[in-house]
C-alpha cells in the first residue's frame, strides 16, 4: 500500500469513518485502476468504496478535500516556503518570471537566492545585512539571518524543527491556530528580529526595517500555512468526536440549547441501540403458520409421518417500557433533557408511555406523538412542571392509571431526584410495582452521596428498585443502559 | 456484453451514454459506482429517499447488459427457505417410499443383517442431492449459466438474521448447503441491494458492498430525466414543472415528492393537455406530488407564489 493512501485512511478513521482493512485494499485496487489523475472521479469512487453511511460521505467528502488539496501542494514545507521567497525574489529583482517558471528557477539555483535578494535589496538595506551574513557565511543560524539571506531550506528546516519542539500535531481546535502560530515563530526566535527591526528604525533605517518586517511577514504566512495545515490533517474529524466527547462528559444540566440538537442525533443513536439489542428474537411459539419445511425435515424418520410439529411464528421480545419522569423545580435543569430522552425512546420503541409529574402525574405519550420534541418537550414542562413536587401522590396517580398494565415483559423507569418535600414517597406502592414488572429502573441526576440528604427519599425508594444509578451525564446513562440490557 | 473494456474514463463516459439510451439518466457518480463493481466484483448497496430510481438503475442495467433480472423483495420474516433454497419435501417422501417397496429386491440374496447394510451402502444417497433442491432467487442467481442481474430489493425491510444468510453470496459468490457442501456462481451475479435506511444495515453487509447514494436530482438532471421519459412533454411546461416540483423539495414537507412522483405529473398534466403551469391545475393535481393530506392543505397557500416563481425561472 503507498503512503499517501494509508495515511488518507488515518485521516479518515479520525473523523469517524471506520474504514476496515478490506475497504483499504478496494480503495488501492480503486487507485489501480483510475490513477490520480481526475480528482472528482476518483472522489466519487474512493466515496463508494470507503464510506458507507450519508454521515460518513459528508465526513469523507470533506477529508477528501482537505488531504488531496495538499497533496497537489506536497512536498509540503519547501515548496510553500519558495513560493513566499519567490515573491520576495520577483519583488526585490524585478524579475520578469512568472510563477511556474520563477519556481523551477528557484528550486534549481538555490544558491544564487540569497544574492539575488542581496542585489534587489541593496541599497538602504546594505549596512545592517552584511555584518551578520558575513559572520555566519554558509551555516546561518539564526531566524535573522536566514531571513536576512532568503535561506528558504534553513528557514523550512527551523521551521519544522520549531514545529515539533512545540508540539503542533497538538493542535485541535481552529481557535489555537494564532496561539501555535505565535509560539513556533518565537521558538524559532521572532524576538531577536523583532528587536532589530526597532532598532533599525530607531536608526532611521527605515527602508531596511520596512524590508524586514516584510519578509517577516511572509515568513508569518507560511508559518500561519504550516499551522493550517496541521489543524485539517488532525482535528477536521477529532473536533467532532472531541466535541462529542465533551458533550458526553458535560453534566445534563450545563448543555446549552445550541447543543440539543447534537444531543439529540446522540440519544436517539442510544436508544435505538436499545432496542436493536432489545428486539431479539426469543421463543417460537406454538401457533401460526406450520413450518412444513422443518416438520417433514424432522419426521423423516418417522416414516414421513407428520408426528412432530414445528411452526414458523417467532415470538420478539418486545419491551414494555413505561417512563415516569419528574419535571419539577428541583430537577428543572436535567428535566429536558431527560424528557428528550424519553422522546427519542418513543421515536424508537414501539411500546412506550411516557408521563411526567411534579404534583400530579399525567401521560404525555400523545404529546409526544403530536408534536416534535422542540415544541413538546417545552410543553409538557409547562403542563406538569412548576408545583412542588410530591412522589406519593404521583406514586398514587401512577398506580391508578396503569397498575394493571404492568406484567412481567414491562420495564419501569422512572427520572427524578427523589426529593419528595416531606411528603410520604409511598414506596410501598412502588414495591407492588417491582413485584409485577419485569425490572424497575431509577435515574437519580444526584450524586450518591447526597442521597436521603434533606428531603430525599432515596433510602426509602432504591430497596424497592432493581437498579437505582445515578445519571448526571451521557455517557453515565449509556453506561446504565448497557448494563441492564447485559442482565436482562 | 461487457461495459468496462475500456480505459476508466472512456468506460464510465461510454457507461452514462449506454444508460442514457436506455432510458436512465444517470450521473458520473452513478457510472463510476457501475464500473468499479465490474471491476472490483463487489455489489451494490444503493441507498436515497424512495422514489429517485434506486430500483430502476438495476433494471436498466440488466436490460443494457442483456442479463436475467432476479429480484428478491425483502420483508419482516423473509427466510432462507424463501430466499435461498428449499428442499422438495414431497418428491424426498416419495423417494423413500419407493427405496422401500425396491429395498427387499436389492437385499434378497443379501445373508445377515451385517451384508445387508454392506449391500445398503453401496446405493448412492440421492435424498439429499441437487435433484430435490427448490432454488430460490439467490440460488437461482448463482446457479444461472447466464449473466443474471440480482437486486435484492429494500434490504432494510428485512431481519438482522437475513442479513446473515446474504454475507456469504455477497463476498464470495457462493452459497453453502448444508447437507450438500458449497454451491459456487458459474457465472459471477451483478449484484444491487436497494434500502430506504428504514434500519441501519450492519458493518458486516456494509464492507462487502460499495456504497452508492442517489440524492433527488438538481433541476438539469431532472428536466433531462423527464425530457427521456415523458418526451411529448412540451419544453415550456417541462422546465415549469420542474422548477416547481425543486421549489417544493426545499419545503418543510413529510415527504419530498420524488423523481417517480415528477414524471407521473408530468404524464398527468399532459393527459390535461396543460401546456403551461397555473395555480388551477396545480392545486388539482396537487396529490400526485405530495402523499400526506397535512402537506397539501400546507402548501395550499403557498402554491400562487410558488408557480409564479417556477414560471419566472423558465423565462
Amino acid at each position: 500500500m503507498n503512503r499517501p493512501l494509508a495515511e488518507f485512511v488515518d485521516m479518515l478513521r479520525y473523523a469517524d469513518v471506520p474504514v476496515s482493512i478490506g475497504e483499504v485494499l478496494d480503495a488501492a485496487r480503486t487507485i489501480d485502476l483510475l490513477g490520480y489523475s481526475d480528482r472528482n472521479l476518483l472522489k466519487s469512487a474512493l466515496s463508494q468504496v470507503m464510506a458507507k453511511t450519508t454521515d460518513e460521505m459528508v465526513s469523507f467528502d470533506q477529508c477528501f478535500d482537505d488531504f488531496f488539496t495538499i497533496d497537489t501542494d506536497l512536498n509540503l514545507g519547501e515548496n510553500l516556503l519558495e513560493q513566499v521567497s519567490d515573491i520576495d525574489e520577483s519583488e526585490n529583482s524585478d524579475s520578469s518570471d512568472g510563477g511556474e517558471d520563477a519556481q523551477l528557477a528557484a528550486l534549481d539555483n538555490l544558491e544564487n537566492a540569497p544574492s539575488a535578494s542581496g542585489d534587489g535589496g541593496g541599497g538602504g538595506g546594505e549596512g545592517s545585512a552584511s555584518s551578520p551574513s558575513e559572520g555566519s557565511g554558509t551555516q546561518p543560524s539564526t531566524l535573522l539571518e536566514m531571513l536576512e539571506q532568503a535561506d528558504r531550506t534553513g528557514l523550512t528546516m527551523s521551521m519544522n524543527a520549531a514545529a515539533e519542539a512545540i508540539g503542533l500535531s497538538n493542535i485541535v481546535l481552529s481557535t489555537q491556530r494564532g496561539l501555535f502560530t505565535r509560539r513556533v515563530l518565537d521558538e524559532m526566535g521572532l524576538a531577536e528580529v523583532n528587536q532589530e527591526i526597532s532598532d533599525r528604525r530607531r536608526e532611521d533605517n527605515e527602508e531596511g526595517a520596512e524590508e524586514l518586517s516584510r519578509r517577516l511577514s511572509v515568513l508569518f504566512e507560511a508559518t500561519r500555512d504550516m499551522v493550517e495545515r496541521q489543524l485539517a490533517l488532525t482535528s477536521a474529524g477529532k473536533s467532532n468526536q472531541f466535541r462529542q466527547e465533551v458533550l458526553k462528559k458535560i453534566r445534563l444540566s450545563n448543555i446549552e440549547n445550541r447543543d440539543f440538537r447534537i444531543m439529540r442525533d446522540m440519544v436517539r443513536k442510544m436508544a435505538r441501540r436499545l432496542t436493536d439489542m432489545n428486539s431479539r428474537v426469543r421463543k417460537v411459539k406454538n401457533r401460526g403458520h406450520l413450518d412444513i419445511r422443518k416438520t417433514m425435515r424432522r419426521n423423516v424418520a418417522y416414516d414421513g409421518l407428520l408426528f412432530e410439529t414445528h411452526w414458523k411464528q417467532k415470538e420478539k421480545d418486545r419491551p414494555k417500557v413505561l417512563a415516569v419522569c419528574d419535571v419539577s423545580g428541583s430537577v428543572a435543569s436535567v428535566a429536558r433533557f431527560l424528557l428528550l430522552f424519553l422522546y427519542s425512546m418513543n421515536e424508537v420503541l414501539p411500546n412506550v408511555r411516557s408521563f411526567a409529574f411534579s404534583g400530579t402525574l399525567g401521560e404525555i405519550t400523545d404529546l409526544f406523538e403530536r408534536h416534535g420534541p422542540e415544541e413538546a418537550i417545552p410543553e409538557a414542562i409547562e403542563i406538569f412542571g412548576g408545583r412542588s413536587t410530591n412522589y406519593g401522590r404521583a406514586m398514587e396517580d401512577f398506580r391508578d392509571l396503569v397498575f394493571d398494565e404492568i406484567d412481567s415483559r414491562t420495564t419501569v423507569i422512572f427520572l427524578g431526584d427523589g426529593r419528595s418535600n416531606g411528603a410520604d414517597p409511598r414506596a410501598d406502592i412502588l414495591r407492588d410495582i417491582k413485584k409485577r414488572a419485569k425490572r424497575v429502573i431509577w435515574l437519580n441526576p444526584e450524586r450518591k452521596s447526597v442521597w436521603g440528604t434533606g428531603d430525599s427519599e432515596m433510602t426509602k425508594i432504591a430497596p424497592n428498585c432493581t437498579v437505582a444509578e445515578v445519571c448526571n451525564s451521557l455517557s453515565k446513562l449509556e453506561l446504565v443502559i448497557r448494563d441492564l440490557l447485559k442482565t436482562s | 456484453m461487457t461495459l468496462v473494456d475500456k480505459e476508466p474514463t472512456a468506460a464510465i463516459e461510454d457507461i452514462q451514454k449506454r444508460f442514457e439510451s436506455a432510458g436512465y439518466i444517470c450521473d458520473m457518480h452513478i457510472a463510476t459506482c457501475i464500473y468499479l463493481s465490474q471491476k472490483l466484483d463487489k455489489p451494490i448497496l444503493v441507498e436515497g429517499p424512495p422514489g429517485v430510481g434506486k430500483t430502476e438503475l438495476a433494471k436498466a442495467t440488466a436490460e443494457l447488459m442483456g442479463a436475467d433480472l432476479i429480484r428478491l423483495q425483502c420483508y419482516e420474516g423473509l427466510d432462507e427457505s424463501k430466499a435461498l433454497y428449499e428442499w422438495k419435501y414431497g418428491k424426498q417422501l416419495l423417494y423413500t417410499q419407493i427405496l422401500k417397496e425396491k429395498l427387499g429386491d436389492l437385499l434378497e440374496d443379501a445373508q445377515g443383517l451385517d451384508a445387508s447394510m454392506d449391500k445398503l451402502h453401496q446405493f448412492g444417497d440421492h435424498f439429499f442431492s441437487e435433484q430435490f433442491l427448490e432454488a430460490r432467487p439467490l440460488l437461482q442467481a448463482i446457479k444461472s449459466e447466464k449473466q443474471t442481474v440480482l437486486l435484492i430489493d429494500e434490504i432494510d425491510k428485512s431481519d438482522h438474521e437475513f442479513e446473515a444468510y446474504l454475507l456469504e453470496i455477497l463476498s464470495d459468490y457462493q452459497i453453502t448447503v448444508p447437507e450438500i457442501g458449497t454451491i459456487k456462481a458459474k457465472t459471477k451475479p451483478i449484484v444491487f441491494l436497494t434500502s430506504n435506511n428504514s434500519r441501519e444495515m450492519g458493518d458486516a453487509l456494509k464492507r462487502r458492498c460499495l456504497h452508492l447514494y442517489i440524492p433527488f436530482p438538481d433541476s438539469d438532471r431532472e428536466r433531462q430525466i423527464i425530457e427521456t421519459r415523458v418526451p411529448e412533454v412540451s419544453e415550456n411546461l417541462r422546465n415549469q414543472l420542474v422548477a416547481f416540483v425543486q421549489q417544493l423539495r426545499t419545503q418543510d414537507l413529510k415527504k419530498l415528492p420524488a423523481v417517480s412522483e415528477t414524471i407521473d405529473w408530468a404524464r398527468t398534466l399532459l393527459l390535461l393537455h396543460a401546456d403551461s403551469l397555473d395555480t388551477e391545475i396545480v392545486r388539482n393535481t396537487l396529490n400526485m406530488l405530495l402523499k400526506f393530506e397535512d402537506d397539501i392543505d400546507n402548501m395550499h397557500i403557498e402554491i400562487p407564489k410558488m408557480v409564479a416563481e417556477a414560471k419566472k425561472v423558465t423565462r
